[in-house]
């Protein structure tokens, strides 16, 4: 009897097995993003499948990282060579840093994939991006990720509170006639009209000394504070700047010195919320200042049609962005969100051809990006995408992570016709002359640790003007010094220098 | 420490009877600095109350205040319309908790008992093999190749509670809780009233060690509510396992992430950070966190205190 029930048990799970092969028989690719707010995507993903099972010949299943947990999985998964793990997000801006990555072979090289399937994919991006992603990496030079069409060049704006500004009786045109060294009377008029706990300059430190003093990050740079700066012709872009295709020490140049000087100034007038000096409150502070319009000017890095945003929106007053330069192309933005196929992935072909059809299909941009229609949104009369925000705040990735964004619909807070002219406007973009070139800090990783150490005690406070630019500055250029400034210098400008050769 | 003994010493002159006994000053000096103590542990929870029921407004405007301008529920409102995902996560947590505390004590005797019995041939190998795991780690990415792909501690449970289990510290504290209170004549003794080794170890041994397992089902615990790094290390896709404090620090990571980037995200990260929780949230998840162990203290503390004055022989 024993005996009988056993067989029966066999034959019963043998059964059972092959019933589930045959039901079940398309592989499973995982993809793992970025910045994402998402806690729910039962709806999208099974939608998703059923649009992708003929198209891609595979199930999708999604880790949904978030802005803190993501380099640190992302980086476990690669070095472990996890093979559950298909696509990966990565960029060049963060410690998932594209470059260092693809050297050390973390990632598929794709050139042979999109010449066989990626048609579609080469039509919906641009040439330029396409070659912005092509690198050194381990297995020579090619294509190690899909970049990722959004916002693709920098561009640093004044973000103007012009219903307080026109209230104290200026204009942005006098804004801009004056210039950042000339603000001193428009605060002052600020500060007596709003009073005393009013701070009218709402800067993000590190990004007013880039807008000020003209320099620009460079890709492969220490982390957060950046050592070494190129400088733009803010007249033309795309060619040579003040120094010409020479990285310097930011913090050495007479610019850097007029900047914190005045800063300073300014900082001492009363004119900065004293919390922006600090790392832990600095951003915050900005974030609260920006929610309540406690402010007159401020800085932002600037995307296209960001005042439309809801945040922007939500401040109740009139914002204009008035940009420092037209809006320009360097490495770091042009490497700014990417997917890369993990090294160690069963399925190469098949999350490559979900790469290509998530970048050149409306369809499935759309139901990635926004969710289902009727749950996450709907369209109105003039068939723009209205948000659904109960059911967003389940799910809502980071829009611009993702991939090509320029196919998504326009929303109805965006306008009709803002797709269209968001893609314009980052075509029409001129590229740096030195675009396309990456910092291998490889060979001064040491100097480049020590060097962020003393940039990190001295730059925010400097910048912000918080510290007095004549005891300080001589003793942050000193620690520089001591720290290695100049191999770091060395190795980065000969590297440029053998960029440019080629 | 001057200031202190020079009054007792005059008490017991004057003919005071008992020799515990502290003159009023310095028993007046104790309580004073207790009180202050206690006010040190005391205030900073005070203080998260009060941020956690503080206006969103009032934070921004005058920042942290023990008197903010104005009071609001908002925060609690916000943590009950999160609904499901908090009041799962907080039951995870204590699912983790207890579980793993029950566990991990049961796994720390056992492993402990062998290593305090002299007889035991292979202590000293068993002794060195939990010792040496102290000293040198095999660091994060072999770890995680090993729970992972061997062990399969992914998007389940048991990766949440698993690679906590042992402790090669709280082996050596509960081996030296055991040489200390449990003398080898009491095992003999045992013996030779017929008892087997289980016997001896589950009515003899036990019963006496019970501060010691207290103490040590405290940290363990302790660490096992804590924790959020496993989290983050091997829950992918399904997080409806994740514990409360992890839905916390994922907050916390966000924000930090989005501070230390937002030069280089632009307009992405002033999105992002307009959709951060508040700061009366956060502390609000907290309130949440600490009160259930705040609450559980009060029981172990008994066994602490009484670990530190009973033992199983007398005199």
């Amino acid at each position: 009897m024993k005996k009988f029930l056993a067989l029966i048990l066999t034959l019963a799970m043998v059964l059972a097995a092959c019933s589930f092969a045959v039901a079940d028989d398309l592989p499973t690719i995982t993809i793992m993003f970025h910045g994402s707010n998402v806690s729910d995507d039962s709806a999208v993903l099974e939608k998703v499948n059923e649009y992708i099972a003929d198209k891609v010949g595979a199930k999708l299943e999604v880790i949904w990282g978030t802005w803190g947990d993501f380099d640190e999985k992302a980086v476990n998964v690669l070095t472990s060579g996890d093979k559950d793990v298909d696509m990966v997000f990565t960029c060049s801006w963060s410690a998932d840093e594209y470059n260092s990555y693809a050297k050390k072979g973390y990632f598929l090289k794709l050139d042979d994939l999109i010449e066989a399937y990626g048609a579609d994919l080469k039509a919906a991006i641009p040439e330029s991006l396409m070659q912005a992603a092509t690198i050194e990496g381990a297995e020579g030079k090619g294509i190690y990720a899909v970049n990722g069409f959004k916002d693709t060049a920098t561009q640093n704006t004044w973000d103007v509170n012009v219903t307080l500004l026109n209230e104290l009786g200026y204009t942005v045109d006098d804004l801009k006639a004056k210039g950042f060294f000339g603000w001193d009377e428009i605060f002052a008029k600020a500060k007596e009209v709003k009073g005393d706990s009013f701070y009218p300059f709402l800067v993000e430190p590190m990004v007013a000394e880039r807008m000020v003093t003209n320099s620009i990050i460079v890709a492969g740079d220490a982390g957060s504070t950046n050592l070494l700066s190129l400088y733009l012709n803010p007249d033309d872009v795309s060619a040579d700047g003040a120094y010409g295709n020479k990285l310097l020490n930011k913090f050495a140049t007479p610019e850097y010195k007029a900047f914190v000087d005045q800063m300073h100034k300014y900082y001492e007038a009363g004119y900065i919320d004293p919390a922006l000096s600090v790392a832990e409150t600095s951003n915050d502070a900005r974030t609260n200042h920006q929610k309540d319009a406690s402010y007159l000017i401020g800085t932002q890095s600037y995307a296209f049609g960001y005042e439309f945003s809801a945040d922007v929106l939500a401040r109740g007053v009139e914002v204009q962005f008035v940009p420092c330069t037209t809006p320009y192309v360097d490495t770091t933005a042009s490497q700014g969100a990417m997917m890369a196929i993990n090294s160690a992935s069963e399925h190469p072909e098949e999350s490559f051809k979900f790469l290509a059809l998530l970048n050149s299909d409306p369809v499935l941009m759309t139901l990635m990006n926004y969710g289902v229609e009727g749950i996450h949104y709907t369209l109105n009369d003039d068939g723009l995408v209205v948000f659904n925000d109960d059911a967003r705040a389940t799910y809502s990735p980071w829009t611009n992570g993702m991939g090509n964004v320029t196919i998504l619909p326009d929303t109805a807070s965006e306008g009709a016709g803002f797709r269209k002219s968001f893609q314009e406007y980052y075509a029409g973009a001129l590229g740096i002359p030195s675009l396309g070139f990456v910092f291998d800090n490889s060979p001064v990783e040491n100097e480049m640790a020590a060097l962020g150490n003393v940039a990190a005690q001295y730059a925010l406070a400097l910048d912000c003007g918080a510290v007095d630019p004549e005891t300080e500055l001589p003793a942050f250029l000193a620690a520089l010094d001591a720290a290695g400034m100049q191999t770091y210098l060395d190795a980065a400008n000969t590297q440029l220098d053998a960029y440019l050769a080629k | 420490m001057t200031a202190i003994t020079p009054p007792a010493r005059k008490k017991i002159k004057a003919g005071s009877f008992s020799l515990n006994r502290f003159s009023t000053r310095t028993q007046a000096l104790f309580h004073v600095i207790l009180l202050l103590f206690s006010l040190l542990c005391i205030i900073p929870f005070i203080f998260v109350i009060i941020i956690a029921f503080s206006s969103e407004d009032s934070i921004r405007q005058i920042g942290y205040s023990f008197t903010p301008i104005s009071w609001s529920t908002d925060a609690f409102a916000y943590t009950f319309k999160l609904g499901n995902a908090l009041w799962r996560s907080y039951l995870n947590s204590f699912l983790i908790t207890i579980v793993g505390t029950v566990l991990s004590v049961a796994m720390t005797v056992l492993y402990a008992y062998p290593l305090y019995r002299r007889d035991y041939k292979y202590r000293k190998f068993f002794n060195f093999l939990s010792f040496f795991t102290m000293i040198f780690g095999g660091g994060l990415v072999p770890t995680y190749v090993i729970c992972k792909s061997v062990l399969g501690l992914s998007d389940n449970y048991a990766a949440l509670i698993v690679p906590m289990l042992f402790s090669p510290f709280n082996v050596i504290i509960m081996r030296t809780f055991l040489q200390t209170t449990v003398p080898p004549e009491l095992i003999e003794a045992a013996t030779i009233d017929g008892s087997g080794e289980y016997s001896t170890l589950l009515r003899i041994v036990l019963p006496v060690v019970k501060p010691g397992i207290a103490t040590i089902a405290l940290l363990v615990s302790l660490a096992y509510w804590n924790e959020w790094f496993l989290s983050l290390l091997y829950l992918n896709k399904n997080m409806s396992i994740m514990p409360l404090q992890y839905l916390l620090m994922r907050m916390q990571r966000n924000a930090d992430f989005l501070a230390k980037n937002s030069s280089m995200l632009g307009a992405d990260a002033s999105k992002a950070a307009a959709q951060l929780p508040s700061q009366s949230l956060k502390m609000a998840l907290v309130v949440f966190i600490v009160i259930p162990i705040a609450c559980a203290y009060p029981f172990f503390q008994r066994y602490v205190i009484a670990g530190l004055t009973i033992g199983s022989v007398k005199g």
